[in-house]
């Protein structure tokens, strides 16, 4: 079973034991987050967090993203403010005694891989101003925004980028208009 | 630790603002897209700042971990669940509501 899957996936058997320690040691910090320091609750937890490396590796293999540390302290500071800001301007559309929305559909063809790195390029969408990813086939997001006056394309091209630079993916972007 | 205290109390009520817009949003807005506009990202900046104010009430970092790691998981849910929402009305032909 296990040579079968190193195949799959063209790994070798030290790697998938690493990516299966790194797993292990995330999923038992969640656990220790979950329940405190009772000593008991690891009767419960270990049993689990094996199921969770296990169900990982079957549901997320390794190779379909891998995230990048410094991506990841550029994106996190990027991705606090811009949510932020979406929420203020919500409060701003809902709270004004004029209707401040003019909505509209847009669709968007990303260069970003399958997997990983377009699922949360799909999700992030939602949580920017102005916008929400409500559609995704094969790699063309469709787009709702609220107000079709914003720099959507800009954003999302913003957004893509960061998204490429946080899963190590460096090919360069072509402009996809 | 009173200010830190005061200053918790201060977060919490911000949040508690956007909660409000959010569902404001959702009784005044036209159309289902639109009303998940208010709805996801209202209440995501609200609970980051409700996680903000009980952190800096909390009285151990463990509890702030936890904050900070229920709120991640309700990002994740509720930007999952937006999008779905969202695809599931397209697929029904529910048109976008627009200026006329």
């Amino acid at each position: 079973m296990i040579t079968n899957y190193l195949a799959a996936h063209h790994l070798r058997l030290a790697d998938l034991a690493g990516i299966a320690a790194v797993r292990f040691v995330i999923f038992s910090t969640v656990w220790f987050l979950l329940t405190g320091s009772e000593m008991k609750s690891w009767l419960v937890g270990i049993p689990a967090v094996f199921f969770a490396v296990g169900l990982s590796l079957y549901l997320s293999p390794p190779g379909c993203g891998k995230l990048s540390f410094v991506g990841g302290c550029f994106f996190i500071p990027f991705f606090l403010r811009q949510s932020f800001l979406s929420g203020i301007d919500v409060m701003r559309r809902t709270l004004s005694p004029q209707r401040l929305i003019n909505p509209g559909l847009v669709s968007y063809t990303t260069t970003l891989p399958p997997g990983a790195p377009l699922i949360f390029f799909v999700n992030t969408i939602s949580l920017l101003p102005g916008t929400l990813s409500a559609d995704l086939q094969g790699n063309t997001v469709t787009i709702h925004t609220i107000d079709q006056d914003l720099p959507i394309w800009t954003n999302i091209q913003n957004l893509e980028g960061r998204i490429a630079v946080l899963f190590n993916q460096h090919e360069p972007k072509e402009n996809n208009l | 630790m009173r200010i830190l205290n005061d200053i918790g109390l201060l977060f919490i009520g911000i949040g508690m603002l956007f909660f409000i817009s959010g569902t404001i949003g959702l009784l005044r807005f036209p159309d289902i897209y639109t009303r998940l506009h208010a709805m996801t990202k209202a209440d995501n900046v609200g609970l980051g700042l409700l996680v903000l104010g009980l952190s800096c009430q909390a009285d151990s970092w463990q509890t702030v971990a936890r904050l900070i790691f229920i709120w991640i998981l309700v990002l994740i849910a509720s930007s999952a669940s937006c999008h779905l929402v969202a695809r599931s009305a397209l697929q029904k032909n529910i048109q976008p509501w627009s200026r006329p």
